[in-house]
């Protein structure tokens, strides 16, 4: 019992009510103040440098594009995502190509040089769903001026742009100029996907080296996935360039399911081919024996190896062709054999 | 309501603001990132920093202001911010409560009585504050050290949170490192776990800042006390309660002050009010007069033990500058942010808080350990190896975040040195040195220009030159060519080796080729530069590989670090930062201006 | 009653309390209000106290501005050299204060040549004391190696304090930062500056020496001496500090012994083969004309020395000591 405790208790109360108000301003204090911010206080993009830390972890899909920015850049738009219903908004004519070739999803970005806003580059990632689909999408649309690009092996250059296949995905990566400083920031966002970006290596494309290595004109390997030639039977067909004397033969091979699936491919085409007009050619090689057709003065060569269908298409020289078949041929046994 | 619940509702309140300013400390736009929340409001509001900040460089620095918000708060009712604010207080407070909760009411009390070390936290204070005193002579600031905002702000940002936060990754997305701080993780726990033996052990013993404000709240207005009667008869004072001596408003007394006794300790009470709740005769109160048995104001500390600490503090910092760490024995491995201050100017204004440990981007900023100096602990020194990158180019985090402006808050024009500061210069942290006994191409022949290729500035201040060396078995003798394959006798070439672009081939004097395949026997040299001469069988070969040899351009690299954290040699890098040539110390140059 | 005054007495003492709580606040406000910085430190590099070495030299005298005396004595070579420029009544005057500042680089024995000769030195400092009635000589530099080894194996401490010098040895505090109008590299750079704040005069002694960097050290590669910090930085530009430091020190007059030359292997030598007579001591008031000469005796021309012409064309003095009308004198 105190002296008139009541009222000290309420003035306790009251007074701890006060405080709690107090508090509380404190709280919407502090909300409202984070409201206020400037973040280019702390930089350019710091969208970008935040996600930087993702650069050491392997990433997948969708993998965080801005974490590719090279160097001395950042981004100079949004990440656009397209998959196969507006794939045309992006590429319009070029769409059906990857649409037919197992298109799955394109993410695409654009990076610029901070220093420098007329040089920038876009990268365009293809989600092909396999190594082969990237390959054949690379290998197609493949730029006659190109050049390798070291120590890559699926990858060619021009003097602004770099493609190249990485696991199941195709790269472009598409410079706004020839700039020696620009190049060097692409091969930057090319490296740093090889290493990041997690994919299955362990399906590669055998059929790479099926071609025999003579003469080979290095990068001319293409892959069809269907209607090689025009002949719609013949699907997950590679095709490759080699040197003879001034000229260049195209040899072909596709590997079945068996022989037999072999045979019936290759007789087919012979059929095809003599649909068209087409004509069987005497050869004085035994193991051509009439697999060698004359198609409006080109020789074509059409046999099966094992579970191959292979041959020469449309040469102009039949000796080159045939010499060109026997190498391929014998190259086709061993690998059958191995 | 009672007092000691707001109290406890105002502990809650700022300890999870406390935690919650810690969580967002990321760079970013969310919600639960930086945006502008106001992380280092804590900091700011803790005189003890302001004050050792006026000390060692005769300014207050912006936000530190706050805290004469503090401390005229203090000045009028007390010690309020002990048990109302501090977060490492509340922290202590709950611990003690929680160790000793089933202690018997005897127990408590004996633990909660006076003890002549709690002037100990007095002695630190002035020691720490001489050893700031005189900047002209030399000044350091180390309140940082003990100070209980900068403490626990440590120790949730550098060890808590990165644990934590490990496998939630709300923070950040790869997880942080710094390095050496489970001492810091020790001191925690230590200070934190000796609430089991002495309930806040810290605040009553050790706190400096505790010790400050038990020096400037003898003008109280209100401070709690017995109360002193004022009767209107002779008949209530019969009914009047007088104090018992029950000393139950000892058995939860935070601060150790002893209300029941004789002499109130002002300068210890850290308003917890417990003892005004817990006294049943409501002889306890928050009053303008004076406790009725009497109070103490001054701390009670003795000359003997303020000259002792006033003597040390002014001693100290002198005697530990004998290395000369700051002079010509400077430790080349501290290296600094961007818009640090020189170093003599940055050690009295650092107080080791972490943040710009916490807020960088690249996790490269960390805790320093004694190696620079014993000044160095807990300052920020980057360490290229550690994080995803080196120092950013386009960053300038660390600066903005700053309380103090140990790190000044600058543009990315000053970063840069672009528009105003185009003939200043860009800021350099150090300089890159190539370690040519580990560097790849340098020491290996291997090809790798890894640091080249990093290196963001622009023009690039790592140049490259070429150059051709023969390999190792590398000369070869020719069996036979044709066209443009070389087969030789040797058949024992790794397959494809030579066939990543880099490899050339001399025959005899003749022009270098390029290797594009090679089979165990034979090499294939590009087409583009076929034979003219086509060699005999029995000339020799030389196998050269291209090798781009890395050069620094100390005149543009600006000590970033990109090239060292990319350097493929991940042990011991092959090209190392180090201080020298950084552009805040006039006496690291390592060039001439032009 | 008693209630009341009690009262009363709380009341009082509370109010000297709130009295005292009110000057704290308003204590610590000021406080704050003074030192309030908004910014923050600029740059972050201490702001330095900036200093100007004054102009030592006296007036032109056409005709009287170099002088060369050949002979093999110092002491005999100097005294008639200083008498042909009017002697040391002519540039010190009764009651002034003089400051020497030889070659005291290296702690070398004087016989190498690497510093200037103690002899020399000394007779300079008895020269102004009993001639020019100085009230007081100084002789100071800021050496290479440990400055206290350097004035003590040079021989020139105790020739100097023999004389009644008073030597200065480099100190922290001695130091004051600088920068010079015009200069390119001496920007807020510290020099050894307090022994010649109160001085009137300053005199530099310097041989003549090859140097491996510059080409030759002479007068105006002395007051390479008066520049403190990490100085060796400068010498990735040589000749741009040398041309500079001929444009900060003004010096009242120069003493260039070339009795023994060091002719290779400078600026330390170490062998008495370095070494080669040339019996010849100039005294200028221009540095530049007093190097220009002197180089011949190195083998050198001025084409040779691109600080000659960097300083001449910073008007500080001239590489054609002919036009200065040179007094030459044989002491026998």
């Amino acid at each position: 019992m105190g002296l008139v405790p009541g009222r000290a208790k309420r003035l306790e109360s009251v007074i701890s009510i006060c405080l709690l108000a107090i508090l509380f301003l404190i709280g919407v204090g502090v909300f409202i103040k984070q409201f206020n911010y400037n973040m280019s206080r702390y930089g350019i993009d710091t969208a970008t440098i935040s996600k930087l830390e993702t650069q050491n972890s392997k990433f997948e899909i969708p993998f965080e594009l801005s974490s590719l920015v090279p160097a001395g850049f950042g981004t100079l738009s949004e990440v656009e995502v397209y998959n196969s219903e507006n794939l045309y908004e992006k590429i319009n004519g070029k769409a059906p190509l990857y649409i037919e070739s197992g298109f799955e999803k394109l993410s695409t970005q654009r990076f610029v040089s901070i220093n420098n806003q007329s040089l920038w580059m876009e990268l365009y990632a293809y989600d092909m769903s396999t190594v082969k689909n990237a390959f054949s999408v690379y290998s197609v649309q493949r730029r006659i001026d190109s050049e390798a690009f070291p120590p890559m092996q699926l990858a060619y250059k021009t003097g602004n742009a770099l493609y190249f296949v990485h696991g199941k995905y195709y790269i472009e990566l598409v410079g706004s100029s020839e700039s020696g400083e620009l190049f060097r920031a692409i091969a930057e966002v090319a490296r740093k996907i090889q290493a990041n970006l997690a994919v299955d290596h362990d399906t590669g494309i055998a059929e790479l080296a099926m071609f025999p290595q003579e003469n080979l004109v290095l990068g001319s390997i293409k892959l069809y996935l269907a209607n090689a030639f025009g002949f719609e039977r013949l699907t997950n067909t590679f095709t490759a360039e080699y040197r003879s004397g001034n000229e260049t033969v195209t040899a072909f091979l596709s590997k079945r399911a068996d022989s037999k699936d072999a045979e019936a491919i290759a007789e087919s085409y012979r059929d095809f081919l003599i649909e068209n007009d087409a004509v069987t050619k005497s050869t004085t090689n035994k193991t051509l024996e009439g697999k060698v057709m004359d198609f409006y003065g080109t020789t074509e060569i059409v046999f099966t190896v094992g579970p191959f269908v292979a041959g020469i298409h449309e040469a102009e020289n039949q000796q080159a062709a045939e010499k060109l078949a026997e190498v391929l041929v014998n190259k086709l046994n061993s690998v059958n054999n191995e | 309501m009672k007092i000691i619940q707001a109290r406890r509702i105002s502990q809650v309140f700022f300890f999870l603001l406390f935690v919650w300013f810690c969580i967002v400390s990321t760079v970013g736009e969310k919600l639960w990132q930086l945006r502008g929340w106001p992380v280092n409001w804590f900091l700011q509001l803790d005189p003890l920093a302001a004050l050792g900040t006026i000390l060692t460089t005769h300014t207050l620095y912006r936000g530190l202001l706050w805290a004469l918000a503090t401390v005229i708060l203090t000045t009028v009712v007390g010690r309020f911010f002990c048990s109302w604010v501090c977060p490492f207080g509340s922290l202590h407070h709950f611990v003690g409560f929680w160790g000793n909760r089933r202690k018997s009411v005897a127990q408590k009390i004996q633990l909660n009585k006076y003890r002549k070390p709690q002037r100990i936290k007095y002695f630190i204070l002035v020691f720490f504050l001489f050893m700031a005193a005189f900047p002209s002579v030399a000044a350091s600031l180390q309140v940082g050290l003990l100070d209980p905002i900068p403490l626990i702000t440590r120790s949730f940002n550098l060890v808590l949170l990165p644990i934590v936060d490990r496998s939630v990754n709300l923070t950040s997305v790869a997880g942080r490192f710094y390095e050496g701080v489970w001492v810091i993780l020790a001191i925690f726990f230590t200070t934190v776990f000796l609430n089991l033996l002495i309930p806040r052990f810290y605040c009553r013993f050790i706190c400096p800042l505790g010790a400050l404000f038990g020096v400037i709240n003898r003008f109280a207005i209100w401070r709690i006390g017995k109360k002193q009667l004022v009767l209107r008869s002779e008949l209530l004072r019969r009914v009047a309660n007088e104090c018992i001596n029950c000393k139950l408003c000892e058995k939860s007394c935070e601060g150790g002050c002893e209300p029941a006794g004789n002499m109130m300790r002002i300068s210890e009470c850290v308003l917890c009010f417990n003892c005004l709740d817990d006294c049943e005769e409501n002889i306890i109160s928050y009053q303008t007069q004076p406790s009725l048995a009497g109070e103490i104001t001054n701390p009670d500390i003795s000359r003997r033990g303020f000259i002792l600490s006033l003597a040390s503090g002014i001693f100290a910092v002198p005697a530990v500058r004998l290395s000369n760490k700051l002079g010509s024995n400077w430790y080349h491995r501290v290296i600094r942010p961007p818009g640090a201050l020189a170093e003599k100017e940055f050690l009295k204004r650092c107080i080791k808080c972490g943040q710009c440990m916490r807020v960088c981007p690249t996790n490269v900023i960390q805790p320093g350990g004694i190696d620079g100096g014993l000044e160095n602990l807990w300052t920020p020194v980057l360490n290229n190896r550690i994080g995803s990158s080196g120092c950013q180019l386009n960053c300038v985090a660390c600066g903005q975040v700053c309380p103090t402006s140990a790190i000044r808050p600058i543009t990315l024009s000053e970063k840069l040195g672009t528009d105003e500061f185009a003939e200043v210069g860009p800021i350099k942290l150090g300089t890159a040195f190539l370690d040519r006994g580990r560097c790849l191409p340098w020491a290996m022949d291997k090809p790798c220009i890894v640091c080249e290729e990093n290196c963001p500035v622009s023009p690039k201040a790592i140049y490259t030159q070429e150059c051709f060396n023969t390999i190792r078995d590398g000369i070869l003798t020719i069996k036979k060519v044709s066209d443009n394959t070389i087969e030789t006798i040797e058949d024992n070439l790794s397959l494809g080796k030579f066939a990543t672009g880099d490899y050339y081939c001399v025959v005899e004097g003749d022009e270098r080729r390029k290797i594009v395949a090679n089979t165990e026997n034979s090499i294939k040299i590009s087409p583009d530069k076929l034979f003219e001469k086509i060699p005999t069988g029995g000339s020799k070969i030389e196998v050269q590989v291209r090798l781009q040899r890395p050069y620094v351009d100390i005149e543009k690299c600006i000590g970033c670090g990109v090239c060292e954290h990319e350097c493929p040699v991940s042990g011991k890098k092959a090209i190392r930062v180090s201080a020298e040539g950084e552009t805040r110390s006039d006496d690291r140059k390592l060039l001439l201006k032009h | 009653m008693s209630e009341q005054s009690g009262k009363k007495l709380g009341r009082r003492q509370l109010l000297i309390r709130a009295g005292k709580a009110g000057i704290s606040i308003a204590a610590a406000g000021t406080v704050s209000y003074l030192l309030y910085d908004a910014k923050g430190p600029k740059t972050g590099v201490e702001d330095e106290e900036h200093v100007t070495l004054q102009d030592f030299s006296v007036q032109h005298r056409l005709g009287q501005t170099m002088s060369i005396a050949k002979g093999s004595d110092r002491v005999e070579t100097l005294n008639k050299a200083i008498e042909l420029l009017g002697g040391i009544e002519r540039f010190v005057r009764h009651g002034e204060t003089v400051a020497i500042k030889p070659n005291v680089a290296f702690a070398s024995p004087p016989m190498l040549g690497a510093t200037a000769n103690p002899e020399l030195v000394a007779e300079v400092v008895r020269l102004c004391y009993s001639r020019g009635k100085a009230k007081k000589v100084i002789v100071t530099d800021n050496p290479i190696n440990d400055p206290a080894s350097c004035f003590m194996l040079s021989g020139i401490g105790k020739a100097a304090s023999a004389a009644g010098a008073e030597i200065v040895l480099p100190k922290a505090h001695l130091f004051k930062h600088t920068t010079l109008t015009g200069g390119r590299l001496i920007k807020n750079w510290p020099i050894f500056f307090e022994p010649f704040k109160k001085v009137n005069k300053l005199i530099g002694i310097a041989p003549i020496k090859n140097h491996h960097r510059a080409g030759a050290s002479m007068t105006m590669k002395n007051w390479y001496g008066l520049l403190g910090g990490r100085r060796n930085i400068f010498h990735q530009d040589i000749n741009t500090i040398i041309a500079e430091l001929a444009m900060m020190v003004r010096p009242t007059l120069v003493i260039l012994d070339g009795t023994e030359v060091m002719m290779t292997n400078g600026p330390t030598g170490g062998s008495i083969s370095d070494l080669k007579r040339a019996n010849t001591l100039i005294a200028s008031t221009d540095c530049v004309a007093a190097d220009s000469y002197g180089c011949s005796l190195l083998g050198l021309t001025v084409s040779d020395l691109s600080y000659l012409t960097k300083a001449e064309k910073a008007n500080v003095g001239t590489t054609d000591y002919e036009s200065l009308k040179p007094i030459f004198a044989t002491v026998s």
